[in-house]
């Protein structure tokens, strides 16, 4: 018998090869402030996906397209920051949830299938999902370190980056569509509060730990394989839900950074997130 | 009346325990003006929030209208910089002005005919009573900061903070405000205001402040502003050209 | 038109979409201008474990006692986290939504039934609503109306200015917390009845579809009720329509949705044309999660 062909295995190999990617993308998401967008996404996406899996196109394709649709609006949107595009978000994802239930319901046994897209079923990938996820996780890393630089200094300081000379705008669409492309990846496997939950909470445990880009970033894979895994055990050992079962190892695993290195520095990070710069 | 509107006797402020102002002596009177100088970061703003007691005293003593300096929020009034606010915010003119009146009016009354003449009065005074149903996000940079200056006007405080008032703002913007202020501190009001413009310090303050990390100088323009003071207190910012002028050059 | 509405269970839900509409309006202008989408979300999310606690320990009736604690435990959470500045706003947002939801999953997937329970969370039971149902549903209305309106000075000046709002001596963390709470309110008194995806909406969608008209508050306050309104009646009959003579299932949720995010749509273009008439605006602070120090 084929290692893969155990369920058990095949779903080991997709929360290391999903922790890691989310991870990874989650540097990025904590330190841009792009939560929000993430969770946008994932509700935006749905409805393409439904709407592929009816007409008989692949999935993924459905996601990419109903995603990378809502990628540059953001990205249009985002020029004006303000009360306009927050609410925009919000309105992203209440049609994209109504929508996509919406079209779910006309098919019949839809409760399933509904419940599949909120909280995942990590324990049915496919080899063929498996297959998917480990490309997603190899072009993802090679965008992110090839525009390393430029998605540093735009994130940092997009003024300064556009009179380096880098077009701040074209990197900020960049990595929208990096993250459109983590999401469409991984929601049908893990579904979109464990999508949401992996792509933040080890990045923003490892953004306690470091002020270096480097160093969060192996902090970020390293906490998020580690929920995959620690998840996927917790689940079998006291057969809960196992996306629930990750999302809560990897809300641990903040929590206990959040008081350990408070602990270890004697106070937070004094630099991103502080409230109170003087001026 | 013996209370000064603010008494700073060794006095250092900061946040989460670690100072980033220190040394600050001071002692301003009802009617006098104070300009805070000193480059971006000195602690300019640090103070003046310490003044509404939004900034930990951390060592010294800090007194404002003869009390805590919490304590005295109701009767002092703030003009924070107009870029900070979010210009697409659907609020008029007149709406903003009466925030000032907001702690007299209380949580549940409704607005009297008082609160809303002291709106009129105050846009008036600023020369923007035309404006009063403008949605503030159209108005100018030195529009808007008449309008919160008219706000705080209709708080009819006892002490003033101004946070860098001047800034972008036009001429006939900037000479209302003056104007405004030279008539607040001739009715009595005391007021502080933090300035990069070393011009408009020398001209407006009875008294000036040098920070930068700590207080380098007090006292009247011509004695706290001297190139020897400046160039201590700016490092190679402070540039002489002559004639017994300094300039600064900004990093 | 009138028609189908004579239909009782039709007419209560029409009723309970009136009272969510008169408390969404006013309630969906303070969510937009203190940019409270993300945290509306994240509310609607992790009142779910609340849910679940609640019918585990008292049946139906339980449901309402449990998404009151699980809405005001969130608020006070969020409002506490967003304070201490160990994380940012949004980051924090995610993980109470994400771990709480999470909580809530546990609990159900232990139960053979569980889909079945997380649809009807999704999409509430609008056509089953009893008049006790409405009766609760009026009386949180009269609450949260009352809250809104006791703090409304108080919160419009804390979004408008939060440095000069702290500086008249309000209390900034009190205020947010007092906002979150009312956002909570809402989100018990709707979710029985409409379901998260719906409440969602209700939530957003009003306020920010009436800024295209107006930058008069109020005036965004009713017009924002008048679309739930409006909404609300042709969803219900757009889903009765195509279900009873066409035989399409059209949740009546995602219809009402789906009509208050076409006429934000719509009204987009009108947006744009008001911001286009008007000046420029100067560069503004980069980001819009910065709290007053």
């Amino acid at each position: 018998m084929n290692w893969w062909d155990d369920a058990l295995h095949r779903a080991t190999a997709e929360v290391v090869l999903v922790g890691a990617l989310a991870g990874l993308i989650g540097v990025q998401v904590v330190l841009r402030r792009l939560s929000f967008f993430t969770m946008a996404l994932t509700h935006a996406t749905f409805p393409g996906v439904v709407a592929a899996a009816i007409i008989g196109v692949n999935i993924y394709l459905g996601g990419v397209a109903a995603g990378a649709i809502i990628a540059l609006g953001v990205a249009a949107l985002g020029r004006r920051a303000g009360q306009n595009a927050a609410a925009a978000t919000g309105v992203m994802i209440a049609g994209g949830f109504a929508l996509g239930a919406g079209l779910v319901a006309t098919q019949s046994g839809f409760s399933r299938d509904l419940s599949s897209f909120l909280v995942g079923s990590i324990l049915t990938v496919s080899p063929r999902d498996l297959l998917v996820t480990a490309v997603a996780l190899v072009v993802v890393a090679a965008i992110l370190l090839a525009g390393a630089r430029p998605l540093l200094h735009t994130g940092f300081d997009p003024a300064g980056a556009r009179a380096a000379g880098f077009a701040a705008g074209r990197w900020d669409i960049v990595l929208l569509l990096t993250i459109e492309v983590v999401v469409v990846t991984v929601v049908p496997a893990v579904g979109t509060i464990l999508a949401l939950a992996l792509v933040v909470a080890p990045a923003a445990a490892a953004r306690l730990w470091s002020a270096r880009l480097s160093v969060i970033t192996a902090l970020a894979v390293t906490f998020g394989v580690l929920s995959g895994l620690g998840g996927l055990y917790a689940s079998s050992r006291w057969n809960v839900a196992a996306g629930a079962s990750i999302t809560l190892t990897a809300t641990a695993i903040l929590a206990l950074s959040t008081v350990l290195s408070r602990v270890v520095r004697g106070r937070g990070p004094a630099s991103l997130g502080s409230p109170a710069a003087p001026a | 009346m013996g209370d000064a509107a603010l008494r700073y006797a060794g006095v250092s402020l900061g946040y989460h325990g670690t100072p980033v102002l220190t040394d600050v002596e001071l002692t301003l009177a009802g009617g006098q003006r104070l300009a805070l100088v000193g480059p971006n970061g000195a602690g300019k703003s640090t103070l003046i929030k310490s003044v509404l007691g939004l900034v930990p005293v951390l060592g010294g003593t800090a007194t404002v209208l003869g009390g805590a300096p919490a304590g005295a929020r109701h009767r002092t009034g703030y003009v924070p910089q107009t870029g900070s606010l979010d210009a697409d915010f659907p609020v008029t003119a007149a709406q903003v002005v009466m925030m000032g009146r907001y702690r007299r009016i209380g949580w549940w009354r409704p607005t009297r005919a008082v609160d809303r003449r002291a709106v009129r009065e105050a846009l008036d005074r600023v020369g923007l009573a035309d404006r009063a149903g403008t949605h503030f996000g159209i108005l100018s940079g030195g529009q808007r900061q008449r309008v919160l200056l008219a706000r705080a006007l209709a708080a009819e405080p006892e002490l003033l903070l101004l946070d860098e008032p001047f800034n972008g703002v036009d001429a006939v913007s900037q000479e209302a405000v003056v104007r405004v202020l030279r008539e607040l501190g001739a009715a009595g009001t005391a007021l502080v205001l933090s300035t990069h413009d070393l011009t408009v310090a020398r001209e407006l303050a009875d008294q000036v402040c040098l920070l930068n990390g700590r207080q380098w100088a007090i006292g009247p323009p011509a004695a706290a502003l001297t190139g020897d003071i400046l160039r201590r207190a700016y490092g190679g910012h402070a540039v002489d050209v002559g004639d017994g002028r300094t300039v600064l050059v900004e990093p | 038109m009138i028609e189908p509405f004579t239909v009782p269970f039709l007419g209560r839900a029409l009723a309970e979409l009136a009272l969510l509409a008169l408390v969404c309006g006013p309630v969906s202008v303070f969510v937009f201008v203190r940019r409270l989408s993300f945290v509306s979300d994240a509310l609607t999310h992790t009142v779910f474990p609340g849910v679940v606690i609640g019918f585990l320990a008292g049946g139906v009736e339980g449901i309402v006692a449990g998404a009151l604690v699980a809405g005001v435990v969130t608020a006070v959470v969020l409002t506490l986290l967003t304070r201490g500045g160990a994380l940012s706003d949004d980051a924090s947002t995610a993980v109470v939504l994400t771990a709480m939801f999470s909580v809530g999953v546990v609990l159900v997937s232990r139960r053979s039934s569980y889909t079945a329970d997380l649809t009807s969370f999704l999409f509430g039971r609008i056509l089953t609503v009893t008049p006790r149902q409405l009766a609760e549903t009026a009386v949180l209305a009269a609450v949260i109306l009352g809250l809104l309106l006791l703090g409304a000075r108080a919160l419009i000046f804390r979004a408008f200015d939060p440095a000069g709002a702290a500086a008249a001596g309000y209390r900034i963390a009190g205020l947010d917390l007092w906002l979150n709470l009312v956002v909570a309110l809402v989100v018990v008194a709707a979710v029985r009845a409409v379901g998260t995806i719906l409440v969602v909406a209700l939530l957003i969608v009003p306020a920010a579809a009436a800024r295209m008209l107006t930058v008069r508050l109020t005036v965004m306050a009713a017009l924002g009720t008048g679309l739930i309104l409006l909404a609300g009646y042709g969803g219900l009959l757009a889903s009765w329509t195509a279900s009873v003579e066409h035989g399409i299932s059209l949740t009546s949720a995602s219809a009402v949705v789906l009509l208050l995010v076409l006429a934000y749509l719509l009204l987009l273009p009108l947006g744009a044309l008001r911001r286009r008439r008007r000046r420029p605006a100067p560069a503004r602070r980069g980001s819009p999660h910065e709290l007053v120090g």
